[in-house]
């Protein structure tokens, strides 16, 4: 048994130091089940591999441990696996990507069994920035991550990685999946709610619910009900989804979420009352779903809505006259909403209190400042990068072997076709 | 002097959050959190100090009665109490805290002051003593040291509307640069 474990032992050494790093993946992967059975060995084994040089041996070992159904020592592996993240060589582990992923996975998972949420956060921080290639690189790590940081009411750590817009994914070996692409984005959304980035969040929401799909997915399906709320929110309305949104949600995911869009549906027609009708009546849907607190903003949203269609009417308006028009108890109430939607920039106007007046006013943004030129040039700036990134990757696919094969397949696939054709016009004949 | 130190605080807050992250499950001390829940405050961050409120463990807060007292600005910031904001901060803070929350205070009158000139063409003496947490008497001198017109017979305040600030200007050379960028990229 001895032997085994010490020829593991060489065996990764010898190869990490000699650089044969895919033979080892492989072998390691073949040695998994001889480690299984030798358990109570693998903490020796772990104190005799240097992290540093022999990260894949680690990486199999830590592997081993986690696959335990009920992890021995649970203490010990974490602290194993901390270390192992910070000190790994990245070169190394990048030939593993699939043990990788599983490994922080079911680090996330342990953690968050049993409610030690906080803990992951740095180590799977430091465990994306070893394995990932450049920052606009997503990998399932992303999503493990944003979890732990949802669940340890702990939002900023992601933002780093969320405020990155990705462009590619980490293929890990074939690992990383449509679920954690759909959950990253579900969870990042939820950070950028709760953070109140709402722009942001709704287009999180969106790429959750446009990603082409043929079956409902319930992730799909709760990004969904979370971007009707943060579209009421921000826009007033449901913002329109572009064509290439997959045919499953307009069958399948809307008619599940009828709450909700009879939500929006009352939205529209600007009454707080019947809104406040509906919430009731929907109240126990609303709750089940954690959504509540949302859809307490839409409220306030169509309040605000309401006072800005004001604005297009009226050049001065009585106070009272506002809170009677909008459903508000008094003028009070009113001059409360007026002077927070000024202060958050949301209209222009000031109020009078000597004869208690609200007078409106444009926006003063002429379009015409230095300050709007950096603007603009700033989003020209975007505009180019995008293009570029876009042509980049067009011509890769271009060149793609695979791509190739299969286009020019297609055509030898047409070949037969014609000639069986001919071969029956020749029968014809 | 004022800039230095605000920069300090901006270390110190992102230094209390690695420091959080490196402890990891094992709670930080209360002076840590009380810390960075004022330095959120400070940077008018309120939703994550909501979050910072939420998950500090229930026994560090119950240890230290000045972490909830920090919290309570927190919750009439969130409302935009003026009036409950100035009396929450109106405590004897620990030294831990105490530079943080004197800029806090004035930050707070600050932004008020701004929102007053910006939203209110006139506005009664009492609605304005509220807005900057001073009695009547000391908000009118102030409204007049700041140039505003105050009516005492109807004790009416009229702010002066700000200027725009100068925008940045320009380097034409690089105007120009960016120009050509723009077209070059416009024509492929």
């Amino acid at each position: 048994m001895a032997t085994s474990l010490e020829q593991y032992v060489n065996m990764v050494q010898t190869m990490s130091t000699s650089g044969n790093l895919t033979q080892l993946y492989d072998f390691i992967n073949k040695s998994a089940e001889m480690l299984a059975k030798n358990a109570s060995h693998l903490d020796n084994m772990f104190a005799t591999l240097d992290v540093q040089q022999a990260s894949l041996g680690i990486l199999g070992i830590l592997c081993v441990k986690y696959s335990h159904p009920n992890i021995p020592d649970l203490e010990t592996t974490l602290v194993q696996t901390t270390e192992f993240f910070s000190k790994c060589n990245g070169e190394h582990v990048r030939f593993a990507t699939d043990n990788y992923a599983e490994l922080c996975q079911k680090f996330a998972q342990a953690l968050i069994d049993r409610k030690m949420y906080a803990r992951g956060i740095a180590p799977l921080i430091e465990a994306i920035q070893k394995i990932q290639l450049h920052p606009a690189q997503l990998t399932s790590i992303h999503g493990s991550l944003c979890q732990l940081c949802l669940l340890a009411k702990n939002m900023k750590p992601a933002l780093r990685f969320l405020d990155i817009d990705i462009t590619e994914i980490s293929r890990e070996g074939g690992r990383l999946d449509a679920k954690d692409y759909l959950l990253y984005y579900y969870y990042g959304g939820m950070i950028y709610t709760a953070l109140k980035n709402y722009e942001r969040a709704l287009y999180f929401f969106e790429i959750a619910v446009t990603t082409p799909s043929v079956a409902v997915s319930h992730i799909m399906m709760e990004a969904y009900k979370k971007f009707t709320l943060v579209s009421l929110i921000l826009h007033g309305k449901i913002i329109l989804l572009p064509k290439y949104t997959p045919q499953v949600l307009q069958r399948y995911i809307r008619p599940l979420c009828q709450p909700y869009m009879s939500l929006a549906a009352v939205y529209s027609h600007n009454s707080l009352a019947e809104l406040r009708s509906t919430v009731t009546e929907h109240t126990d849907v609303f709750n089940r779903d954690n959504n509540m607190g949302l859809v307490k903003q839409c409220m306030t949203s169509l309040i605000k809505k309401n006072i800005q269609r004001l604005t297009k009417t009226f050049l001065t308006l009585s106070l009272a006259d506002m809170a009677n028009r909008v459903q508000l108890s008094g003028p009070k109430e009113a001059e409360k909403y007026v002077l927070h939607m000024i202060e958050d920039g949301e209209i222009f106007a000031t109020i009078n209190q000597k004869d208690g007046m609200v007078r409106f006013h444009d926006n003063p943004e002429k379009y015409n400042s230095p300050n709007m030129l950096l603007e603009v040039d700033k989003e020209m700036q975007l505009c180019i990068q995008l293009d570029a990134k876009l042509r980049e990757m067009d011509r890769d696919i271009a060149v793609n072997p695979q791509f190739v094969q299969k286009s020019s397949g297609t055509h030898e696939d047409d070949l037969p076709v014609t000639s069986k054709r001919c071969l029956s016009d020749n029968m014809l004949e | 002097m004022a800039a230095a130190a605000t920069i300090d605080y901006q270390q110190l807050s992102l230094d209390l959050e690695k420091q959080e992250l490196e402890n990891g499950n094992s709670p930080c001390t209360a002076t840590q959190y009380s810390q960075l829940l004022a330095l959120y405050l400070l940077q008018c961050d309120l939703c994550n100090a909501k979050f910072l409120w939420k998950r500090i463990p229930q026994n560090v807060k119950q240890g230290c009665a000045e972490l909830s007292n920090i919290w309570s600005i927190g919750q009439k910031m969130w409302l935009k109490d003026y009036t409950g904001t100035y009396e929450a901060l109106q405590r004897d803070w620990s030294d831990d805290v105490k530079g943080i929350m004197t800029s806090l205070q004035d930050s707070v009158r600050d932004r008020a002051l701004r929102l007053v000139r910006l939203a209110y063409s006139s506005i009664g003496a009492e609605d304005f003593a509220t807005f900057v947490g001073m009695p009547v008497d000391k908000a009118i001198q102030a409204a007049q040291s700041e140039g505003w017109e105050v009516d005492l017979q109807s004790r009416i305040i009229t702010p002066l509307k700000l200027e725009p600030p100068p925008a940045p200007t320009i380097m034409s050379e690089q105007h120009l640069s960016v120009l050509t960028d723009y077209v070059t990229f416009m024509e492929n």
